[in-house]
């Protein structure tokens, strides 16, 4: 019993030690990271915006193009991203997040819409827990490229705003290509994103134009 | 503890001999995983040889006090607290490369290298001749890798470091940026090792 106790103490105790290592070390980090995630936030937002599309522009640049030339506002209990020209007021396009389950946990992105909401002008993934080389590929250029000059439109019916087909099967124009290997995440993300697109088109552009 | 081989000899070990990917055949996920760039492999390596040194310390440390029956779950939790901590700096720090190695980081914690020398060696061993093994055994495991990618990255992207050294119009090897191209290049590797390293039975007298 009393060999017992001394392992439930011992463990308590050690648990209790690095625990607060593990707080220590997080709490000097802390602002660093959620600056980091900002910046890259910032960073997507002015890719689908094709303000920015280089991967090597300096962190200095993208948030100083970002102060510059987005702004956000809420429409209801969502962000609303508005990208401007380099005069700095005529309105390049509408950038909104976008997010649903994948295979494995919830995907995380941002789309760009041009300035009447009928193109897409880019889409970028930018938090998801797919497995990294096979629907983790959904955060690269060939994939998200392939939304860029999607016509958009509020779907009536069972129709879609694209569909997802395997590589080489491909035909119309809002026929994309799924990735190779991994199907489950190529299904859920035509499912999430078609809703969300959807969603964007009925309830927030009707907001968006009313303000204006 | 009868007669333990000198300090020299047990770092040794761990770096050539018995070396942990080529010999014990562990921590093979990450080796696939990380290979195909240079720069992500330097930084495996570096969170690797950070936590498998610590963590044979620490567990050395407590050898004395730790209670038989708990001791896989204390080492458990020191092993994942020292990942954390290097997941933590390298977020704050690298954002870029963590962006690259994304759950890798993490899953340093399931590398069978660091709780296979903390319960092969650390918590039978004095901390000094422990951290000595972790590094041996960690700096090892890290030549592999980086040789590994020093193959793996100009075959498959022309480039080293992310720097060209391919000639132009080279083309690049796809198979190698993937999973199987970490595969022919690890037996291979092991295939041609198999003949310098000394033999299997050495190792075994020593153990």
């Amino acid at each position: 019993m009393k060999k017992q106790l001394r392992s439930v103490v011992y463990m308590f105790l050690i648990s209790l030690f690095f625990a607060s290592l593990v707080s220590a070390v997080m709490y000097f980090n802390e602002k660093k990271i959620a600056s980091n995630q900002a910046l890259k936030l910032q960073r997507i937002i002015l890719k689908v915006l094709d303000i920015a599309a280089e991967k090597n522009t300096s962190n200095g640049q993208i948030s100083r193009w970002y102060t510059e030339r987005v702004k956000d506002i809420r429409v209801g209990d969502r962000i609303l991203y508005i990208g401007y020209e380099e005069d700095g007021h005529t309105i390049l396009g509408y950038a909104f997040p976008v997010g649903g389950p994948g295979f494995w946990g919830p995907i995380q992105g941002i789309v760009g819409v041009n300035p009447d909401a009928t193109k897409v002008l880019g889409i970028a993934f930018y938090k998801h827990t797919e497995t990294p080389g096979l629907g983790g590929r959904i955060t690269e250029d060939w994939f998200s490229g392939q939304f860029n000059g999607l016509r958009l439109f509020p779907i009536e019916g069972d129709q879609k705003i694209f569909y997802l087909k395997p590589a080489g099967t491909t035909g119309a124009p809002n026929e994309l290509d799924a990735i190779t290997g991994a199907t489950n995440t190529s299904s859920a993300v035509e499912a999430f994103l078609n809703d969300e697109l959807d969603y964007f088109l009925k309830e927030l552009w009707t907001a968006v134009e009313e303000r204006e | 503890m009868p007669n333990l081989p000198s300090k020299k000899e047990i770092f040794l070990t761990g770096l050539w001999k018995d070396n942990p990917v080529l010999r014990q055949v562990l921590g093979i996920c990450s080796t696939l995983a990380v290979t195909n760039l240079m720069v992500n492999t330097l930084v495996m390596d570096a969170g690797l040889i950070f936590t498998v040194c610590l963590s044979s310390l620490t567990v050395s440390l407590l050898r004395k006090y730790t209670p038989m029956r708990i001791r896989m779950m204390v080492q458990t939790l020191i092993i994942a607290s020292y990942v954390i901590i290097v997941d933590i700096l390298i977020k704050a720090h690298l954002p870029d490369i963590s962006e690259a190695l994304g759950p890798y980081v993490a899953l340093i914690i399931t590398n069978c290298i660091i709780m296979g020398r903390c319960e092969a060696f650390a918590r039978n061993n004095p901390p000094l001749a422990s951290f000595l093994d972790g590094l041996g055994m960690s700096l090892g495991y890290s030549l592999i890798l980086i040789v590994i990618a020093f193959i793996r990255e100009p075959l498959g992207f022309g480039t080293l470091m992310g720097i060209r050294v391919m000639p132009e119009g080279f083309v690049q090897w796809t198979i190698m940026i993937m999973a199987p191209g970490a595969f022919f290049t690890l037996g291979i590797l092991a295939w041609i090792t198999k003949y310098i390293l000394p033999n299997v039975k050495n190792s075994e007298e020593r153990m």
